[in-house]
C-alpha cells in the first residue's frame, strides 16, 4: 500500500527515516538519499549508548515525514515565510536499514561495501551513525573524497572544517559564515567526491546535552542550517551523522539532541534532492544538478 | 508499666502543593478579579510523548518553592524598579477538573464548567494543563462565562506556542486534540480569528493551516519574527490585532515556543531560538493586558530529569501574574 494512502495513526510497525519507502540497497538508483543505519557501539567512547543513536534519529524524523501524511498540505518554513515542496520525495528517499551488528571489522566491510555500492549507483548515502570510529571507513569507500567536518575532532588538514571541536585558546565560536562559505568554494573540487561529517558537537552544547563530547560556544541552528542547505547543493556521495548519544546517562527521556540534529539535517535533505532551494537568493551551487 | 502516650495538636498544613502556596476554595467561592486555578491533569489528547497529566502537580510544587524563595513582605523588583507588596486574597486554586481518560467529550465539560463558573463570577480563569487540547475546554468555559457575564462582549486571543495548533483533525485523535485546540477555540461564537494571534511559531507548519489563518485575518509571529522585531514590538503588535473590537483577552501560554535547549521537559520539542528572557520579556508586556483568562500547557516533568522546565514555566506565572501578585508602593 501506498504510504500516501495509509490510515493514521503509524507510530507502530515499521520505522524508516521520514517515513520512507524501505528499499533493498541493490534498488538504490541514481539520486536518490539512501539512508543506511550504523548502530556501532563504541567501546572507547566515555558513555555506552551510541549505538542507539540511529533508532532515535529515525523515531524523531518521523514528525517531519510530510509527504507521506495524506492528513497535511505541504509545510511552509514559517521563518523564510517558503512553501517547502514534498513533491516527488517519496520517490526519491528511502530507507535501506542498518548494517548488522557484528565484529568491528565485519561492520566496517559491510560499511565500505555499502557506501561503494551506493555510490556506484549514482545515489548520496545517509548514514545515520553514533559513533564516529566508522567516518574513516567512509572516506576509504570514497576514494580520493574531500571531506566537510561540522564538529567533532579534527583528523586531516585537508578537510574543510565547519567549527572543530577545539577554537585554540578562544572559549567562543566566531564565524563569519559569508567568509567561511566563500573559502568553502575556493576549496572544493567538484571532479571529487565529497563526503560530510556532522557531528552533533557543532552545536552550543546548552541546546543540547546529548553529546558525549560537548562544546561551549557552539554553533546555533540557524547557522548549521544554513551550512547543511549549502552542501545539500553540491554533489554529496555521503553524509554521516555521529556524536548523539540519546541515552547519556539520566537522559534518556530528553530527545533533543536528536531533534536538532533532524531539524538540521532536512535543509540538506530537501537541498541534496532538489527541492529545498525555492529562492535564488539562497543558491550557493549548481553542482548537484537538481537544484 | 504503661507510658501515656502525648498527641501533638500542632497547626498542620494541607498535604500537597496549591499553586503559589494559594488558600484553596470551590470555583462558586472565587470573587470578581481574582486568579482561579484550575488544574487539568489529562495528557490523553497528545498524540506522542506524554507526561503533562503530571504538570499541574509540578506547577503548584515550583510556584510555592519560587514563593517561598521570595521576600514576603514589602521587595523591591529590579526587573522593575519598584517596590511592591504582596497582594491579599489574590488567587484561590479551586483544585483539579475531573478527568475521564477514555471520553474527551466529558473530560471537555468537566473542565469548561470550572472555568465557566469562574468566569461568570468575574474571577479570572488559570487552568494549567495538561496537554495543549486542554486550552480549549478551558476557553470554552471562559467563553461561555463571559457570554453570560457580559452578553454582547467580544474577547482577543493570544497564543504564545512552537506550534499553530490549528489543524480539523488529527489522524485517529479526530477533532480534540494537541493540534487542533485552536481551531476549536476559533470556533467559539464570541471571538473571530482576526483576533487571534499566534507567537514562537517556529520550524515547518502545515501550509494549508497557516493559508486559512492569514485568509481569515489571524496574525502569526514566527520565532524568527521575534528575533528581528523584539519582544516588545511584538506585544505591542499583538495586543493591537487581537484586542481591535474586544472586551478582554484570552492569553494561551504553550511552554513548547522556548527552545528545547533551555526547555526540554515538554512534549513536542522546537528549536526556536526563544530564550527564558525573550519569553519572559512577553509575558512582563502581557501581564498588563485586559487578561479575562489564561492557561499554561504542555509541562510535561517526566521529560525533563533536571526539572528545570516546571521551575522555568513557574517564573512564567510569575511574569504573567505580577499585577496580580504584587502591588506597587510609593517609593520613599
Amino acid at each position: 500500500m501506498p504510504l500516501r494512502s495509509a490510515p493514521l495513526p503509524r507510530m507502530a510497525g515499521h520505522l524508516s527515516f521520514m517515513r520512507s519507502q524501505p528499499k533493498a540497497i541493490h534498488d538504490v538508483r541514481p539520486d536518490q538519499l539512501a539512508v543506511l543505519g550504523l548502530p556501532f557501539e563504541d567501546t572507547s567512547a566515555p558513555f555506552a549508548g551510541q549505538s542507539l543513536a540511529p533508532r532515535a534519529l529515525r523515531e524523531t524524523s518521523v514528525y517531519f515525514g510530510w509527504h507521506a501524511n495524506p492528513q497535511f498540505s505541504h509545510p511552509v518554513d514559517i521563518d523564510a515565510r517558503q512553501d517547502i515542496k514534498t513533491d516527488g520525495l517519496h520517490e526519491r528517499l528511502c530507507d535501506l536499514g542498518d548494517i548488522s551488528p557484528g565484529s568491528e571489522e565485519a561492520v566496517h566491510a559491510a560499511l565500505m561495501t555499502a557506501t561503494c555500492q551506493i555510490n556506484r549507483a549514482g545515489a548520496c548515502a545517509l548514514l545515520l551513525g553514533g559513533s564516529d570510529r566508522l567516518s574513516m571507513t567512509v572516506q576509504d569507500a570514497l576514494q580520493g573524497c574531500q571531506t566537510v567536518q561540522l564538529g567533532g575532532m579534527p583528523s586531516d588538514a585537508r578537510d574543510f572544517h565547519i567549527a572543530p571541536l577545539h577554537n585554540g585558546t578562544d572559549p567562543t565560536l566566531k564565524i563569519d559564515t559569508a567568509v567561511h562559505l566563500a573559502s568553502f568554494s575556493r576549496w572544493r573540487d567538484s571532479t571529487r567526491p565529497l563526503f560530510v561529517r556532522f557531528d552533533l558537537s557543532v552545536f552550543e552544547t546548552s541546546l543540547s546535552a546529548l553529546c558525549d563530547r560537548p562544546r561551549l560556544g557552539g554553533c546555533n541552528l540557524d547557522t548549521v542550517t544554513q551550512w547543511l542547505s549549502t552542501l545539500g547543493q553540491h554533489r554529496v556521495s555521503a553524509i554521516m551523522l555521529t556524536g548523539l548519544n540519546p541515552t547519556r546517562p539520566g537522559m534518556g527521556v530528553v530527545k533533543v539532541g536528536q531533534r536538532l540534529m533532524v531539524t538540521a539535517l532536512l535543509a540538506f535533505v530537501y537541498a541534496r534532492l532538489g527541492f529545498g532551494v525555492m529562492d535564488s537568493s539562497t543558491v550557493a551551487s549548481m553542482e548537484n544538478g537538481l537544484i | 508499666m504503661t507510658t501515656a502516650i502525648k498527641t501533638s495538636h500542632l497547626p498542620l498544613n494541607q498535604p500537597g502543593f496549591r499553586l503559589f502556596d494559594g488558600p484553596t476554595s470551590d470555583v462558586a467561592d472565587a470573587t470578581p478579579g481574582q486568579i482561579g486555578v484550575v488544574g487539568m491533569p489529562s495528557d490523553w489528547t497528545h498524540s506522542s510523548r506524554l507526561g503533562a497529566r503530571f504538570g499541574p502537580e509540578a506547577l503548584r510544587k515550583a510556584t510555592t518553592l519560587l514563593q517561598s524563595m521570595r521576600p514576603q513582605g514589602a521587595s523591591f523588583n529590579p526587573d522593575t524598579g519598584n517596590r511592591t507588596v504582596p497582594a491579599k486574597n489574590w488567587l484561590v486554586d479551586c483544585g483539579d477538573a475531573e478527568i475521564t481518560a477514555d471520553d474527551v467529550d466529558a473530560t471537555t465539560q468537566a473542565i469548561a464548567a470550572m472555568t465557566e463558573e469562574l468566569s461568570v463570577s468575574g474571577a479570572i480563569p488559570l487552568a494549567l494543563g495538561g496537554d495543549h487540547y486542554n486550552s480549549y475546554p478551558a476557553c470554552l468555559g471562559y467563553s461561555r462565562g463571559l457570554a453570560r457575564r457580559a452578553p454582547g462582549a467580544r474577547f482577543g486571543y493570544i497564543q504564545i506556542d512552537g506550534h499553530l495548533d490549528f489543524s480539523d483533525r488529527l489522524g485517529a485523535w479526530g477533532k480534540f486534540n494537541h493540534a487542533t485546540n485552536a481551531r476549536r477555540i476559533s470556533e467559539l461564537p464570541n471571538v473571530d480569528v482576526r483576533n487571534m494571534v499566534w507567537i514562537g511559531i517556529s520550524g515547518w507548519v502545515d501550509g494549508g493551516d497557516l493559508a486559512l489563518i492569514e485568509k481569515e485575518g489571524g496574525r502569526v509571529f514566527s520565532a524568527a519574527d521575534v528575533h528581528s522585531l523584539g519582544t516588545v514590538e511584538v506585544v505591542r503588535q499583538a495586543l493591537a490585532h487581537a484586542m481591535q473590537d474586544c472586551d478582554e483577552l484570552y492569553l494561551s501560554i504553550d511552554i513548547d515556543a522556548m527552545d528545547a535547549g533551555y526547555l526540554p521537559g515538554t512534549g513536542s520539542v522546537v528549536h526556536s531560538g526563544i530564550t527564558p528572557r525573550q519569553y519572559y520579556e512577553l509575558l512582563d508586556g502581557f501581564a498588563e493586558a485586559p487578561l479575562g483568562g489564561l492557561d499554561i500547557d504542555e509541562v510535561s516533568p517526566p521529560l525533563d530529569p533536571s526539572e528545570r522546565t516546571e521551575i522555568i514555566a513557574a517564573e512564567m506565572l510569575f511574569r504573567v501574574l505580577h499585577r496580580f501578585r504584587t502591588r506597587p508602593v510609593a517609593e520613599k
